[in-house]
């Protein structure tokens, strides 16, 4: 597209009292060639949006540079289809966040910026390719088969694999389950009722199952997924656009848990044994089959615990209330239930409430230290540290053991991806094996593109969850196959039409950026050179900062405009007078930093605000090209990263900073000094801590002392 | 020390929750009560383990222990349980079941505190007095005769020495010795379960425990129910006033040989009814209090309300049957005469199974507690 660029100056909001525009008018006009250049009283009223759409209309103006407030407001004003829009954030980093006298070069630079950004970037292109929307769910459990009934009825194909010969999945096994709807009312236990939803899934005409089957392998990318079936001895291939994990969980190996007697003694069971003991009728001990009148149940059996499982399951404790149910259909028996802590989340506090209003349900906080047999042949539990004395025991004629959640993805990649950097989801042992991620705002997703989890393999959860879970993460699969159609980034970037387009004529095949993709979207060809696979990309731009050859580009973001509109920042000539970069995240960081100019706050005039996509897209050409211009230092501003990550893209800052760590070469090479160069984390609600942590980097740069290479 | 075996006792359970203690299920361990406990000791504090104890039904530990007469009922645990447990209520109930426990013979127990036997509790006295006018001529075809023609006296109805005192100091030794009976057992089950090192000397603690009662010191420092502190110390002092009227009354008549009635400006009159309207005053204030503060920490048991109205009786039926004496109505004083003194015989008869015998368990634990070094 040819482009024709416009600059729009904006007066209101205080801009036109603090900014002398006559200036940057006519550098724009002819220092940048700017052919159209005009201001207004108020850019965003009626009028203003008119004269900007009467010169898109008469002058064929198409790519326009908006000198006025942050891009995160107004957006609906200026909405111009069809045209770039490149907002440059003038009230908020120029006027409100700076005194006058540091005002007007300020806005000199960042509307400089926002021109080369214009001028460089180009209108974004869709990568297309020939997709299917159908949708393949792993699993067939309350998880899978509610998936599949979602998607099938919002009108998409669905193939679901089951591994066993029945659909089911944990649920089938149960004897009966709680209660899906409040409120809960005696007797709290109710069928678990699966026939209706798998005749519906089985009857679907949209929903193709493969029972006894596996999923042999997956290639190719969202939208054009290839999938390999294999069952009863034969392979099937289907094309698939989204996938839904939800291959569900076993429970711990309780031989593990020998000092809880388990065995040992015939009478000590886990509570997946118990629902098969209670399916037969009464609850009858497996030593002598006799009915077993006070049960014993030992919550958190080999969980919380570092020796077995580190977390908590969320659903054995409820399951003990209604397995005590089960033994209080006798009414001479009792159930004793012996907890760490009861932990019922969300609806279950009321089924708790409910449970224990029995009189015959009697729980208490305990440290079980071991079940042991008398004597007598009975068992008995020993607790320490109880409210009910200090070295207690407890007869009993059956101990049940609340072993807790196994997701499927722990030791089998299940996926069986064809990826290059494996066949499951990586890093999974931030979440002790779930295929779970920690995005607050994007649920269900995995690292994975197209390919999100639901149930209990996603979290450790119930049957309720796993059915609201598993609608969750159809709409995200329907969500992705859709956008992957038309040749948009499923998400965080939702909306991009843009994709990385590689120069691979100067690849070097350093395998960089194969490397480090957080979401693998980079194979390799036989030669190993790099192959990207756009439909599997998030376009964070990892790889433009990882490529050492700088050959990774977006239509309107690549290596070189960034570079060009840190070259074209001015540099103060005052040695007393810094000029500090603070590239962020535009994610968190960049709003933490424009809600704290949004409440004139002040800004360090030494700072220059750069975002990026991601942290991750930091090319570490630009620190080298900076600090050999002069530039004083550089502040970088990414999200947390380690275990508890807010990276929208999951490894951008963790992956920045781990190019740090190989910037001292460059920075010896230019023999300048390692702290200036730091990169803090930043959560998008720290706007209050922001102005701190950029005044105190400038205080350390003066400590510093200029760049040397200042002037020259 | 070896495992103790915990025997969980799910019919135990059942009978704290048909004594009052309907909600004791529905704690889950939280201790906000044990904390918000302004008179529990800083040491194994109640009430949350004797909900807990409560909820498995382990009867030694609830009954033979003084920690749940050391808990005074302000209701701070009820007023603040976020689940509606109401520590306070179910302590009360196994208050009453201590006294039960305790109490001999069991049956009398059983039914002061079941309003079935109501009717029985009431004809005993009733017929003991009936009786009495019956052996005195007073009675013609079984409808009591009014004593007229004279000037009004209650000792022409029946004249003390013989028709009262033959009465009453023999259910004043029968409480009393039942009232033994059962603080031994008492002591000796609590003894059975504190083998902590006793002190010496009883008398400490004793006097330690009569100077707390006489200042309502551990009462005072309740929350919520502050009240009943003043309307509970009210109560408790216009009984010692009683006391003191019965020891002079009786006085007179065994060592002055000075019948009554005696002149309102006597001394035993002073006493007799500035206690008499404390009373009064003391009782109604318990009352008001409860029905204030009744969504906080619960309406009371029937083995509350029995007390209060029974020490109202009393206090009514006496004070009237005075009045209707001065303004000479013998046609209704007499039979208020009659009406209190059945209601003394309640109050005093059956105090060792009523609420009255908090006073004498409560100063037992209380004084076990110190001597035990409970705190």
């Amino acid at each position: 597209m040819d482009k024709k660029l416009a600059l729009y100056i904006c007066k209101g909001c205080s801009i036109g009292e603090s900014i002398k525009l006559e200036k940057i008018e006519t550098v724009s006009k002819n220092k940048m060639k700017v052919p159209v250049v005009k201001n207004h009283e108020t850019l965003c009223g009626t009028e203003g949006i008119a004269m900007i759409k009467a010169d898109i209309a008469a002058e064929g103006v198409n790519t326009l540079v908006l000198a006025a407030c942050s891009g995160r407001v107004k957006y609906e004003e200026f909405d111009f289809p069809g045209c770039i829009v490149e907002r440059v954030p003038v009230r908020e980093l120029a006027v409100w966040s700076q005194e006058k006298s540091d005002a007007q070069q300020a806005a000199e630079d960042y509307i400089q910026m926002g021109i080369i950004k214009a001028q460089k970037g180009d209108m974004p292109e869709p990568y297309l390719m020939e997709t299917v929307k159908d949708i393949l769910v792993i699993g067939g459990g309350v998880a899978g088969m509610n998936a599949a009934l979602q998607s099938a009825n919002s009108g998409y194909n669905v193939v679901l694999v089951e591994k066993e010969a029945a659909l089911g999945g944990f649920s089938a096994k149960l004897y009966k389950k709680i209660p899906t709807t409040l409120p809960f009312r005696e007797p709290l236990i109710v069928d678990v009722d699966l026939e209706p939803t798998i005749r519906s899934v089985e009857s679907n005409a949209n929903i193709k199952v493969f029972k006894s089957a596996k999923v042999e392998k997956i290639e190719g990318q969202p939208g054009a997924f290839d999938v390999t079936i294999s069952s009863n001895g034969s392979s099937e291939a289907v094309k698939i656009g989204a996938v839904i994990l939800a291959a569900g969980w076993k429970p711990y190996d309780a031989s593990k848990l020998g000092h809880l007697g388990y065995g040992k003694f015939k009478d000590v069971v886990t509570q997946v044994e118990l629902e098969e003991i209670a399916k037969k009728g009464g609850i009858a001990r497996p030593s002598d089959g006799k009915p077993a009148k006070k049960v014993a149940f030992i919550q958190c059996a080999g969980q919380r615990d570092a020796n077995h499982l580190p977390y908590c399951s969320a659903m054995c404790c409820a399951a003990s209330l209604k397995q005590a149910k089960y033994v209080r259909q006798d009414p001479d028996a009792i159930a004793m239930i012996l907890y760490k802590d009861m932990r019922t989340p969300g609806r279950t506090e009321y089924y708790y409430k409910e449970a224990q209003n029995d009189p015959g349900v009697m729980l208490t906080k305990a440290d079980v230290s071991g079940v042991s047999e008398g004597a007598d042949g009975n068992l008995y539990v020993e607790m320490k540290d109880s409210l009910l004395g200090s070295s207690v025991k407890l007869e009993a004629d059956l101990v049940v053991l609340a072993t807790g959640m196994v997701p499927a993805t722990a030791d089998d990649p299940v996926l069986n991806l064809q990826y290059r950097q494996g066949p499951g989801l990586p890093d999974l042992e931030l979440f002790n094996g779930f295929a779970d991620s920690n995005f607050i705002c994007f649920q269900y997703e995995t690292r994975r593109t197209g390919v999100f989890a639901a149930g209990a393999v996603r979290q450790p959860m119930n049957m309720t969850e796993a059915q609201e879970d598993a609608t969750g993460a159809a709409l995200k699969a329907i969500q992705s196959a859709e956008h992957v159609a038309v040749g948009m980034s499923v998400h965080p970037r939702s909306w991009d039409l843009t994709f990385p387009d590689p120069m691979m004529t100067r690849c070097t095949s350093c395998k960089r950026c194969t490397e480090e993709c957080p979401f693998g979207a980079i194979d390799e060809d036989e030669k190993g050179t790099p192959f990207f696979k756009p439909g599997r990309c998030r376009r964070c731009a990892t790889c433009m900062g990882a490529c050492p050859e700088r050959i990774v580009s977006f239509k309107d973001y690549h290596v070189d405009m960034i570079g060009s509109m840190m070259k074209s920042t001015s540099i103060p000539d005052d040695e007393d007078e810094p000029r500090v970069f603070v590239i962020c995240c535009e994610n968190d960081a960049y709003p933490a930093i424009d809600t704290a100019a949004l409440q004139k706050m002040k800004l360090d005039p030494a700072a220059r605000f750069i975002t990026l996509r991601c942290l991750g897209s930091m090319n570490l050409v630009w620190l080298a090209d900076a600090f050999s211009r002069g530039v004083d230092g550089m502040l970088l501003m990414g999200c947390k990263f380690g275990e508890n990550y807010q990276c929208h893209f999951a490894k951008g800052s963790e992956l920045a900073n781990y190019r740090l760590g190989k910037v001292q070469e460059t920075l010896d090479r230019l023999q300048l000094e390692a702290d200036r160069v730091k990169l803090v984390e930043v959560a998008i609600d720290e706007y209050g801590k922001v102005t701190q942590i950029i005044n105190d980097f400038v205080d350390k740069i003066k400590e510093i002392g200029p760049n040397p290479f200042k002037g020259m | 020390m070896s495992d103790q075996i915990l025997k969980p006792d799910l019919e135990f359970t059942k009978e704290i929750i048909a004594a009052g203690g309907e909600s004791l299920k529905k704690c889950y361990q939280c201790s906000t009560c044990t904390v918000v406990c302004d008179v529990t000791p800083d040491r194994k504090p109640f009430p949350r383990k004797e909900m807990l104890y409560a909820q498995w039904g382990l009867k030694d530990k609830l009954l033979a222990s003084p920690d749940v007469w050391l808990c005074h009922q302000c209701s701070d645990c009820t007023a603040h349980c976020p689940r509606g447990a109401k520590p306070g209520e179910v302590l009360g109930a196994v208050r009453k079941m201590t006294i039960q426990e305790f109490s001999s013979p069991s049956f009398m127990g059983k039914m002061v505190n079941d309003s079935k036997f109501l009717l029985l509790l009431f004809a005993i006295p009733t017929i003991i007095f009936l009786f009495e006018l019956f052996i005195q001529g007073h009675l013609t075809n079984g409808i009591p005769r009014i004593p007229n023609g004279q000037l009004m006296s209650y000792s022409l109805m029946f004249p003390p020495t013989l028709y009262i005192d033959t009465v009453f100091v023999p259910v004043a030794f029968f409480a009393a010795f039942m009232f033994f009976k059962g603080i031994k057992n008492y002591w000796a089950a609590m003894s059975a379960n504190y083998p902590a090192p006793p002190r010496k000397d009883v008398i400490t603690p004793l006097a330690e425990t009569v100077r707390e009662i006489l200042t309502h010191s551990v009462f005072e420092k309740c929350g919520v129910s502050k009240d009943r502190s003043i309307a509970h110390k009210i109560l408790f002092y216009s009984f010692i006033g009683l006391a003191i009227t019965t020891t002079l009354a009786a006085s007179y008549i065994y060592v002055f040989d000075y019948n009554g009635p005696y002149p309102q400006t006597n001394i035993v009159k002073w006493i007799g009814n500035v206690s008499g309207v404390a009373m009064l005053i003391g009782i109604t204030m318990i009352v008001m209090n409860r029905i204030k503060n009744k969504e906080k920490v619960g309406a009371g048991s029937y083995f509350d309300w029995f007390f209060i109205v029974v020490v109202y009786g009393v206090g009514l039926t006496g004070m009237l049957a005075q009045i209707l004496r001065l303004a000479n109505i013998p046609v209704l004083g007499y039979p208020m005469y009659f009406a209190h003194l059945v209601f003394v015989f309640v109050l005093f008869a059956y105090a060792p199974y009523s609420k009255m015998a908090h006073m004498v368990y409560r100063t037992t634990a209380m004084v076990f507690a110190k001597y035990s070094k409970r705190s």
